[in-house]
């Protein structure tokens, strides 16, 4: 393996692969030391090390699906995305016995405890988190129910395995079947205290959002994840002006994950423009940024003073960067 | 109201419409009666509004028959706060997502009616506080766990266990009251010398 994607993390191998359903593979990690490897709670994701041809290293984030209560190993599904970076597809090629490296567990998606009623509305791949929080709140004896929609019955593998786990509280919808889900249905009279997750696609996420919003859900309790594509864009420089160092920042790579991979490590956390951890400051540049972030004001983004390198980029020439 | 250099001390609003609330819940006490009446004039004509309202009260404030005008729909009044606050109880558990709720009155009162809310995991973007009337303290005993009100004293006797109570300047939400604990515990009948408390 080359060193590039896997510094500073954490060794892992490659124990079981399944193909659960078309284009979907689950991947069993094991610590590479046969111990255990760090504690996570229901919600939590991880970054996969992604080694490509060319000297490209990517960083990939997938939801844990194991158990929050054994951590001899983890595991996570991967979709393969036909176009795309090839991160996915670079997944799909691993076998038994690969070695990879995995970061620590984060979570941006947990469960609120306090809540009366906890509802999961999930969509494709987005169902991989609903295993260890159902788990947990199925420990801490409190209520929930997850609508889980999936395009054909063929999809529905992993829904499948959910309603077997967790029973009658699984309510399975085949979307080329019988159209989508109800969501005002799923959203209203529900008790005060009542706490809605959604993971799925981006425009799942929206119509949850305001069909939650319409029926007077406050934001404090509709929680969502969602994973940004990373877009390809033109390679560029980037300067560390602090370490005069210069990184080739290739096109299909985002400038965190060139950083991280030269072994430089800045904070982050969501690695989709959302959390604010990774935000840095300009200190010229000689070309256009590409500012695909939620994070920063218009106006911050209209002077180019600063900029969010987990997924936004220069479009060509040198970026110099306090760093 | 309420501007002191004590940091755990909630800090309060002032209670405006939500506009997205599907149901209305305006409850207070005493002294609370006139921000109610003042909020009610602001919802929108037509919204769901239930009005809950206790006349116990320090100072003898007593908004009832002006409130009893001013509620456009179901109003029931109560004697007392703890009569009150288990009425809101039994009313959030039949309660829907959507329900805002708004409380004024006093610091015990606002402290009691948050400990229920509080069980219905009510967040600040669903509760509105608004503190009128006088400027007491509510006090938790950290010993005997009885809350003793309208404490305006640095030095007070528990009115559950009778020990001699210093108050603390902490106030802790999860009490919804500051603490009170026992001033000479170190040198039996050596206590701080009395003061009135900055409320
Ligand atoms: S890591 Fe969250 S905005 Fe960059």
């Amino acid at each position: 393996m080359n060193a590039g994607s896997s510094v500073g993390l954490i060794p892992v191998i490659v124990t079981q692969v399944e193909d659960v359903s078309p284009g979907v593979r689950l991947l069993r990690l094991s610590p590479e030391d046969g111990h255990y490897l760090p504690g996570f709670s229901g919600g939590s994701h991880i970054t996969v090390g992604i080694d490509l041809d060319g000297d490209i290293h990517l960083r990939n984030a997938y939801s844990l699906m194991s158990s929050p209560y054994d951590t001899s190993h983890y595991e996570i599904a991967v979709r393969r995305m036909d176009s795309g970076r090839g991160g996915s597809r670079f997944m799909h090629r691993l076998r038994e016995g690969d070695r990879l490296g995995v970061s620590s567990p984060v979570n941006l998606f947990p469960i609120q405890i306090h809540g009366k009623l906890h509802i999961f509305v999930a969509g494709g791949i987005g169902i991989t988190p609903l295993f260890p929080q159902l788990e947990e709140l199925e420990r801490a004896g409190a209520a929930f129910e997850a609508h889980v929609s999936c395009r054909t019955s063929e999809d529905a593998t992993l829904a499948h395995r959910l309603s077997g786990r967790f029973g009658s509280n699984i309510n399975i919808r085949y979307t080329s079947e019988t159209g989508r889900q109800d969501f005002a249905a799923i959203l209203s009279r529900r008790p005060l205290g009542s706490h809605v997750y959604i993971c799925g696609p981006s425009a799942m996420i929206a119509d949850v959002r305001s069909t939650a919003r319409a029926l007077g859900w406050s934001n404090s309790h509709v929680h969502y994840e969602q994973f940004v594509e990373q877009k390809t864009g033109k390679a560029f420089d980037l300067k560390l002006a602090r370490s005069g160092l210069t990184l080739r920042v290739p096109a299909q790579v985002s400038p965190l994950e060139v950083l991280e991979a030269n072994g430089i490590s800045i904070p982050y956390l969501c690695r989709g423009g959302a959390c604010g951890q990774c935000e840095t400051r300009i200190l010229q540049s000689d070309c256009g940024i590409e500012h695909n972030d939620v994070w920063l004001s218009e106006s911050v983004k209209a002077c180019n003073s600063h900029f969010m390198p987990c997924i936004s980029r220069a479009d060509g020439g040198v970026l110099v960067i306090d760093l | 109201m309420l501007i002191t250099g004590i940091k755990s001390r909630p800090v309060y609003d002032r209670l405006t419409p939500f506009p997205e609330a599907l149901l209305h819940l305006v409850v207070g006490q005493g002294s609370g009666g006139t921000a109610m009446s003042r909020l009610i004039a602001e919802i929108a004509p037509g919204a769901d509004i239930e009005v809950m309202y206790s006349t116990e009260s320090f100072t003898g404030q007593n908004h009832l028959a002006a409130l009893k005008d001013a509620a456009p729909g179901r109003f029931d009044w109560f004697a007392s706060n703890a009569a009150l606050s288990q009425a809101l109880h039994d009313r959030l558990s039949q309660a829907f997502m959507g329900t805002r709720l708004y409380l004024a009155g006093s610091e015990s009162f606002i402290g009691l009616a948050m400990k229920v809310a509080r069980q219905f995991d009510l967040n600040a973007d669903e509760v509105l506080r608004e503190h009128c009337g006088s400027l007491v303290r509510r006090v938790w005993c950290v010993h005997c766990d009885t809350y003793s009100e309208n404490i305006t004293q640095r030095v007070f006797s528990c009115s559950g266990c009778g020990k001699p109570l210093v108050v603390r300047d902490h106030y802790s939400r999860l009490m919804g009251a500051f603490m009170g604990v026992q001033g000479d515990a170190e040198v039996p009948g050596e206590l701080p010398e009395a003061s009135e408390l900055d409320t």
